[in-house]
This record gives structure tokens, C-alpha cells and sequence, in this order.
């Protein structure tokens, strides 16, 4: 469970780029944040793994404040998906999804086994473990990408905008990988996009953010009741892609 | 060609593993610094751009100019060469380890730093591998720079290909000179794939190959070690570039050891006067012949007092003295300055002494010695004696105004007395009809702590004294610099006509 508590972000030269947000993220679910590109919805993101530090505030794990964790190790504990997808290119990608095993010192035998299982999870073909991620398709790549940040099973992962960078038949499919995986594995799924119909299809809930401000959280069907003037025009613009 | 290979075979392969060892210990010590000095600098940047300038700085300075300023600090050999080339490879290896690590990706970074990485960490496992190509380029760009710049170690008598390349200039033996440059050349290329096949199997992580390459590299630096190839010896006698401090110094070597126990080194060929009174003062070198005129004009800066040889030796004796260092008695052969011109042109001219140059003097076209130029025993002083002024004076190196005036591309040269090659290329000296050239005589010159410490080399090297005429120097030149002949056989020759050995 990720908790922010009156959570802000002010740049040195003043700017508020996250004002005052409060929301719960529940154990297990999907929950996504949506809003046009500058909403703050990537920095409130990465202030759960202090790739930016809020600086108000609190941000929770399991009831315990951020700060008061290890900073490497809070990290090795949070997955972590890039839109760049971002593999590392002089390794394989066995080396790859090994990378956090290695950094909390697992077993060699006992990281090997976990690579197996993963990419059979995930559907890649065995053959592939010695390949390096430039030999790869894109979206097998952000396969692995995604199985890099599930390698040393951590109970939350931070999504931002994972598959925006695909073709539309991977981004379809890898969407369905992850549904099925929050299913079958339970992990908890912080999720950034800027698409609402990716957003409808994932989210277990949806927030809507504009202006480093929480405009709206509900449900898929909650969003689509909704009156808010901002949140209409944003649903029908959003049956397609928003402007970025 | 050929035959000059098989001639000095021996002597090849020492200044190749000399070369190779001087290259591979400066590349060695200068990734030493510049690497891990590039990495800094990325998390300062603000100073980055000063430190890569200052190394862009120390570029432009000319090598032979570094090496003559690290004389006086850490005296000769291997030492200064090793430093002076460290000193040029920082710049490429500094700036191609700063842009390699700048141009790393930065999701990369992010990505490193998500997945829990500490900040070394992040630099070893991602942010070194992946700038490694460019580094490595900067690395082998250096490495053709110390290759090259290397064959200049041999004017600090730190060997080398270049001593091949000052015996070839000496010698005008243009093969020698190929002898020198060429392998320096290979040498360059090898370097080159060597480093390349390191790159290829840290990118594929080859350790077989990283290991095979990297023996290499060891077997190059550890190999002459093992041959021990410099015995101590009690005295070190040396002198400058050229046939003729090298006769004297191989002369002094055989006296020495004839009537003493001591043994001696020589080491020839080290550059101009200030390198080879460098290392005298430095403790380098123990002995060195030089010339009663230049002792006076450039070691202790005064003027002569009179143009009478004896007079000359007595005032640089006297004025060494003072400073601590003894002059033995000269030879008798005078090495003055001279100004020779092509005997056609002097005899179409009838031109004898230099006072008849005032009559042609529009047609002049003069190539002198840099040194000869700015001494106010040279030129300078020549004008206000003669009241000369010649239209055009160019300035070159002392064997090549030879050549350019067997060319044909000046009329006029600057020229020392007993050089062989005022007879090879047909020219005459112009007599000095105002005696404005002070005498310069050869002596032996060293500390008097040294002197003190071996009392029993004075009556050994005093064995010379007022021996040796002008045509019998001139002709000891001619025979190593024109007949081929090696400098020790020509001295142990002529001591063994004269009786003293």
C-alpha cells in the first residue's frame, strides 16, 4: 500500500510541480494517473522511489515513511519500468532481468532459476537469454524491461508510460501481460499514461491530475459518469490518444 | 638499405625494446591519471572545461622545448622522457573519458539508479562499459602521439629509435634515418591493433583474449628488465649531437679506463648545450668535452676578455671555477665559428676573407644556425665588426644548412672549423681577417666534487692536452661522418698512432 499525505514538490526556483496530493494506492491494484503532458503525474511517480524527492509531506509504504528506508534498498524494492524501456546494451538479457538479483546478492543458481521462470511468464523464448536487447524487437525488449523490474519480486512497481514508445499490436498485447500478471502475482501497480483507453483498460482506478493538482479518482465507470467539465473533455478526447 | 639493417641489427632491436618500453610505461601512466581524472571531472563540471584546457595547454608546448625544461628539475634518461610523454597523452584520454561518460544515455542513468544502484556501481557496471569505445579511441589516439613523440627521448639519453634518427641526421646517412623511422611506424600500427583487440574482448568480455592481449602488453614493459641491459659504471662521460663530441667522449672513455681502474659509460648525442650542462649540474652525466668559447659565452655568460686561445681558457677556467666546476687543458684544435661559401662562387667572386663579402653583399642569401643568429659572438656581432647586412638570413638546423647550400638554396653558412663537411660539399672558410671569432678549444669539464672523488682522471684526460690539430679533428670527423667508421674504433685509432694507449 503507497499512502501520500499532503505530498509536494517545490523546485529550488519555486515552481510547484505536485501541490498538496492525498491518495492511497491499495495493495494489488492497478491504479493509473493520467493528465496532459507537465500535470506532475510522472514526478508524483517517481517520488515513490526518490528518483525526486517530495518536499512535503509524507509518502508511505506499508505505513512506513520513505525516508526512513535505505534509499538503494527501497529501490531495489520498487520495480521500475521506463518509457525508453532503457535495457542496458552491453549486456544480455539474462544479465539484464539479473541486474537487482545481483544488487541484493542473491544465490547465482537461485537468480538463473528466477530468470527461467520469468521468461516463461512472460512468453519469451528461451533462446533469447543470451541475446543482447539490440537484437530484439521492441516489444519483446520492453518484455524484458518489465521482467528486469519483476526479477527480485517486489510487492510495488512504478509503470511510466511503459508502452507509449510500441507499435499499437505489442502495446495491445504487453497490456494484457500486465493485467494478467497483476492477476496471477498481486503486485501493487503504479501506472503513468498519457492515453486514456489504456488508462480504462488497466486501472483498477484511474487519477486524473492537472496542474501538479488531483482533479478526479474513481473507477473506470466512475470516470466515464463524471461531470467535471475537465474530466469530459478529457474522456472524449480521450477515446483516442491525448495530445501529449 | 639492407645493408645498413644487417649493420646495425644489434642496435635496432635495443632501441626498439627501448622505444616499446618507454611507450607502453607513458600510455600505462598516463590512463593511470587521465582516466580516473575524466571521471571526476563529470561530477564537477564546472571545472572541467579549465582542467581539459590546461592539458590542451601543455599540447601546444613543443616537445623538444618540455624536454629541455625537465632537465634541470629531474635530469636525464628514462625519467624526463616518461614524463614529458604522460604529459601529451593526457589530453586525449581526459577529453574522450569526459565526452564517453557525457554522451551515456541518460534513461541509462535513470535506469541504473532505479534498479538500486549506488553511484559507483552505476559506473562501473553501465557508465565505464558503455563509454569504452570512446575512450578507448582517445587512448589509441595518444598512443601514436607517444609512439612518435618518443623518437625525441633519445636527445635526453633515454635511447630509443630516435638515437637511429640523430645518427642517420648526423651521419647524412638517409637509410639510418629510414632505419629509425620506420619501425617507429610499425610499431605505431601494432600498438594500435593491440589496443583495438583489448577494446573488442572487454566489449565481448573475452577474458581469454583480455588475458592473451593484456600478457602482451606485460611481456613488452617486463622483457628488458630481465636483460638488465645498463651496468653501473663509476663515471658517466656524455656530449653533444654530432661525430665530434663523440670521438672526444670515447677518447676520454679509452684514457680513462688505460690508466685507471674506473669504468666508464658514454652516452652520445644529447641535443644542444643546455641539455647535456643540464645534466652535468644534475648529477646525470660526469663528463662532457666542451668548448672554451661556449663555456664563457653560455655557461657562465661572460664576455672574452681577448681572442688568444690561452687567455680564452684561463678567463672560462677561472670563472667555471667560482661555480664549482673544473676545466681541464684543451686540445689543440680550434672549433671556431667560420663562414664558408661554394669554392665556385668564391672563385668567380674572388672572395677570400669575410671583409670581401661587403662587395657582393646584395647577392647573399645566408643559412645560419639558430644558435649563430642570436650569440653576440654569430651574427650580431658580425654586423657591427664587418658592418655587414645581408638581404635574406634563414635559420636552420646545423647539418641541414649544409644541404641546403649543396642545393643551391643559400650561398652562405655558418660553419664550425673542423666540420668534414666544409670539404664534402665543396666550400671554403672565409679567413677571419678582424679576428672577431673567439677560440674554441676542447676540454674536459666536470664538477670538481668529481674530480675530488677520482683525482687519478686529470693526469689520465691531460693526455690530450695541445694534441689533436684542426685537419687531424676534421678528418676524425670526416671518417665517421662520410667513411662509415664507428666513433669508439676512430678514437682508439688515433690514441694508439699517437702512443697513448
Amino acid at each position: 500500500m503507497i499512502e501520500f499525505r499532503d505530498v509536494s514538490k517545490r523546485y529550488e526556483d519555486g515552481t510547484l510541480a505536485v501541490k498538496e496530493l492525498s491518495l492511497t494506492v491499495n495493495r494489488g491494484e492497478i491504479f493509473v494517473l493520467i493528465g496532459p503532458s507537465g500535470c506532475g503525474k510522472t514526478t508524483t511517480m517517481k517520488m515513490v522511489n526518490r528518483l525526486i524527492d517530495h518536499t512535503d509531506g509524507k509518502i508511505l509504504i506499508d505505513g512506513k515513511e520513505i525516508y526512513q528506508f535505505d534509499i538503494f534498498e527501497l529501490r531495489r524494492n520498487i520495480g521500475y519500468v521506463l518509457q525508453q524501456i532503457a535495457l542496458f546494451p552491453h549486456l544480455t538479457v539474462e544479465e539484464n532481468i539479473s541486474v537487482v538479483p545481483e544488487l541484493k546478492k542473491w544465490k547465482k543458481e537461485r537468480t538463473k532459476d528466477r530468470v527461467t521462470e520469468l521468461m516463461k511468464i512472460a512468453g519469451l523464448d528461451p533462446k533469447l537469454r543470451s541475446k543482447k536487447p539490440a537484437e530484439l524487437s521492441g516489444g519483446q525488449q520492453q518484455r524484458v524491461g518489465v521482467l528486469r523490474a519483476l526479477a527480485a519480486d517486489p510487492d510495488v512497481i512504478l509503470m511510466d508510460e511503459p508502452f507509449s514508445a510500441l507499435d499499437p499490436i505489442s502495446r495491445g498485447q504487453l497490456q494484457d501481460d500486465i493485467k494478467r500478471l497483476n492477476d496471477e502475482l498481486g503486485k501493487t501497480i503504479l501506472f503513468v499514461t498519457h492515453d486514456m483507453q489504456e488508462a480504462m483498460k488497466l486501472g483498477d482506478r484511474i487519477a486524473l491530475m492537472r496542474d501538479g493538482e488531483l482533479i478526479l479518482v474513481g473507477t473506470p465507470e466512475e470516470i466515464l459518469a463524471s461531470e467535471d467539465p475537465f474530466v469530459l473533455e478529457f474522456t472524449q478526447r480521450g477515446r483516442g490518444e491525448l495530445d501529449a | 638499405m639492407l645493408e645498413t639493417f644487417q649493420n646495425r641489427q644489434g642496435q635496432l632491436v635495443e632501441a626498439l625494446i627501448e622505444h616499446l618500453q618507454l611507450s607502453v610505461v607513458s600510455l600505462l601512466i598516463a590512463v593511470l591519471i587521465a582516466v580516473p581524472l575524466g571521471i571526476w571531472l563529470t561530477r564537477r563540471k564546472k571545472i572541467a572545461e579549465t582542467a581539459i584546457g590546461v592539458t590542451a595547454i601543455i599540447q601546444t608546448i613543443p616537445s623538444l622545448a618540455l624536454l629541455g625544461l625537465m632537465i634541470p628539475l629531474v635530469g636525464i634518461g628514462a625519467l624526463p622522457a616518461i614524463i614529458a610523454l604522460v604529459l601529451y597523452a593526457l589530453l586525449p584520454i581526459l577529453r574522450n573519458t569526459f565526452t564517453g561518460l557525457n554522451e551515456v544515455d541518460k534513461s541509462l542513468l535513470e535506469a541504473a539508479r532505479a534498479c538500486g544502484m549506488k553511484p559507483n556501481q552505476s559506473l562501473m557496471k553501465v557508465e565505464l562499459p558503455l563509454a569504452l569505445p570512446v575512450i578507448m579511441a582517445g587512448i589509441r589516439t595518444a598512443m601514436v602521439l607517444i609512439v612518435g613523440t618518443a623518437t625525441l627521448a633519445a636527445l635526453v639519453g633515454a635511447g630509443g629509435l630516435g638515437t637511429l634518427i640523430l645518427l642517420g641526421i648526423n651521419r647524412n646517412d638517409n637509410y639510418l634515418i629510414l632505419l629509425g623511422a620506420i619501425p617507429a611506424a610499425i610499431l605505431a600500427l601494432l600498438f594500435d591493433f593491440l589496443l583495438r583487440q583489448m577494446e573488442g574482448a572487454t566489449a565481448t568480455r573475452n577474458k581469454a583474449k583480455l588475458i592473451a592481449v593484456s600478457t602482451v602488453l606485460a611481456l613488452v614493459i617486463v622483457t628488458p628488465l630481465a636483460f638488465g641491459r645498463s651496468q653501473e659504471t663509476d663515471l658517466v662521460v656524455a656530449g653533444k649531437l654530432g661525430p665530434e663530441p663523440e670521438i672526444l667522449m670515447n677518447m676520454y672513455k679509452l684514457l680513462i679506463e688505460e690508466e685507471t681502474d674506473l669504468t666508464v659509460s658514454v652516452k652520445p648525442n644529447f641535443g644542444e648545450t643546455t641539455f647535456v650542462w643540464g645534466a652535468l649540474q644534475s648529477g646525470d652525466v660526469d663528463i662532457y668535452p666542451e668548448f672554451t668559447g661556449t663555456a664563457l659565452a653560455s655557461l657562465v655568460k661572460e664576455t672574452p676578455e681577448s681572442n688568444d686561445a690561452g687567455e680564452v681558457y684561463e678567463q672560462a677556467r677561472e670563472a667555471l671555477a667560482e661555480e664549482g666546476y673544473v676545466m681541464l687543458e684543451p686540445m689543440q684544435f680550434n672549433n671556431t665559428y667560420a663562414l664558408a661559401i661554394p669554392r665556385d662562387y668564391a672563385e668567380a667572386e674572388d672572395i677570400t676573407a669575410i671583409s670581401d663579402l661587403r662587395n657582393v653583399q646584395s647577392d647573399i642569401q645566408a643559412g645560419f644556425t639558430l644558435e649563430f643568429t642570436d650569440r653576440e659572438d654569430g651574427y650580431p656581432g658580425l654586423q657591427n665588426e664587418y658592418g655587414l647586412d645581408f638581404p635574406s638570413v634563414v635559420s636552420m638546423e646545423q647539418k641541414l644548412r649544409y644541404r641546403a647550400i649543396a642545393r643551391g638554396d643559400v650561398n652562405l653558412v655558418d660553419a664550425y672549423a673542423t666540420d668534414p663537411d666544409i670539404a664534402e660539399n665543396d666550400l671554403v672558410v672565409l679567413e677571419d681577417d678582424r679576428q672577431f671569432f673567439p677560440p674554441y678549444q676542447g676540454a674536459p669539464l666536470m664538477k670538481e666534487e668529481t674530480l675530488e672523488e677520482y683525482p687519478e682522471i686529470e693526469d689520465a684526460l691531460n693526455q690530450l692536452a695541445g694534441k689533436i690539430t684542426d685537419e687531424q679533428m676534421s678528418e676524425l670527423n670526416r671518417r665517421v661522418a662520410y667513411g662509415n667508421e664507428r666513433a669508439y674504433d676512430v678514437a682508439k685509432d688515433f690514441l694508439e698512432q699517437e702512443g697513448l694507449l
